[in-house]
């Protein structure tokens, strides 16, 4: 989970960290209910790329933002939980090959976007059963 | 921050040449800053004075690290490579402000806790002057990471109060503050296009303003932890600009270390298992 760690853990006035707030915009998350066609199956295919570190679909995560496919050519849109994560070059690649796993999809491009910033309100409820079942309190 | 884009917001196909310039020196500024002082920040892994400091350090470096790379990837937008960023970069080339490439000491801890907060007072007022920047590319970046941000500040404060809370502590503080506060300064030295950054409204506000804002917030906040802030038009500055590309001999010394492994490896040439027989 790439969450932030970054709280002063030795510091009484934050012995934890609260990732409560935040009021993401109500089109967000986004998991493609709405998308049809070659869209609708590249979101499918994005569903199955997990979280480097946790059972989790990025896309229950909130991550993606957007998915665009035009003329074989399919445009992704995501941000990540942090933006020191590790796993970036990673998911980025994940994430594009998850796309061009479509049969119409010829080409993936990636772009990572930072607003609105990620918080987790933006989890779908079923990825909040996986963090749950995970042992994660959200 | 605000998800609407200013109405005369600019993306990056529509600068001309004047204005690509003056947002590059913005955006190496930024950048800059922020991964030298993630880089002199990793040298206290494992020095730190507790477990959890240390783990606390290692995660501030990482966040600056992130954000060193948020600034960086939009200068690779204008086609800048890594490697001319980075590894290949002249270091009289870099823009970073000389406080942070300063060296630490052998377990000085209180220029460590210092220089964050020093660092960290001054990153939340520049984050905050280019939030509503007319280069949406970095518009829709700064609001991630001013919100990553405040737990740095948590941080150097507790310390800070922790620190200063006896006679010798906060002696050993007020030489740190000696030491650092000229250094700090040069955070606000401007560079050859600072006209440009605000005139084009890269930056809403000037670096004199944010200077101001700066002083104002440490002044108060370390006076009443007992240490006296030098005048700021009193103090001697150190020998090299910074922003203006000179910098000390410490700053070439780390250079060399962080690109070392990057001159090393022979890329051009493929790993093998085993070495030739001769």
């Amino acid at each position: 989970m790439t969450m932030p760690t970054n709280a002063p853990m030795d510091a009484e006035a934050c012995t934890f960290t609260d990732f409560s707030e935040g009021d993401p915009s109500s089109e967000y998350p986004k998991t493609g209910a709405e998308a049809d066609g070659i869209e609708a199956e590249v979101w499918k295919a994005l569903y199955e790329v997990e979280d480097p570190e946790m059972p989790v679909s990025i896309v229950d995560l909130g991550l993606i933002y957007d998915v665009d496919v035009a003329d074989g050519r399919c445009d992704v849109e995501m941000t990540l939980t942090y933006t020191g994560c590790p796993a970036r070059e990673m998911l980025l690649n994940d994430v594009k090959c998850a796309a061009e796993t479509v049969p119409a999809v010829d080409e993936a491009t990636v772009e990572l976007r930072y607003t609105p910033e990620w918080n987790v309100n933006m989890v779908t409820e079923e990825g909040k059963d996986s963090l749950r079942d995970f042992g994660l309190s959200v | 921050m605000s998800e609407t884009p200013r109405s005369d917001a600019i993306d990056r196909r529509e600068l001309s040449a004047e204005q690509q310039a003056a947002v590059e020196e913005l955006l190496f500024r930024l950048a800059d800053d922020e991964f030298v002082h993630a880089e002199r920040l990793t040298e206290w892994q494992i020095y730190a004075p507790t477990l959890e400091s240390d783990l606390a350090i290692a995660n501030i470096a990482q966040d600056e690290f992130g954000h060193a790379r948020l600034w960086y990837d939009l200068l690779k937008q204008l086609g800048y490579t890594e490697p001319e960023c980075l590894w290949e970069r002249d270091p009289t080339e870099w823009t970073h402000s000389l406080l942070v490439e300063r060296p630490f000491d052998a377990g000085d801890w209180g220029d460590a806790v210092l220089r964050g907060y020093l660092y960290d007072a001054a990153e939340r007022i520049r984050l905050e002057a280019v939030a509503d920047t007319s280069y949406a590319p970095l518009a829709d970046r700064v609001g991630k990471a001013l919100e990553e941000e405040a737990y740095h500040r948590e941080h150097a404060t507790n310390w800070l109060e922790r620190l200063t809370a006896d006679d010798d502590g906060r002696a050993r503080m007020q030489d740190a503050l000696d030491e650092l506060f000229p250094a700090a300064l040069s955070l606000f030295d401007p560079g050859p296009r600072e006209d440009d950054i605000v005139a084009f409204g890269f930056r809403t506000e000037s670096l004199a303003a944010m200077r101001t804002e700066w002083l104002e917030t440490i002044g108060p906040a370390l006076e009443a932890l007992g240490l006296d802030v030098p005048d700021p038009d009193q103090v001697a500055r150190p020998n090299g600009r910074g922003r203006y590309g000179t910098h000390t001999d410490a700053w070439h010394d780390l250079y060399d270390e962080f690109t070392a492994t990057y001159r090393e490896v022979d890329f051009e040439t493929p790993a093998q298992l085993r070495a030739t027989e001769e």
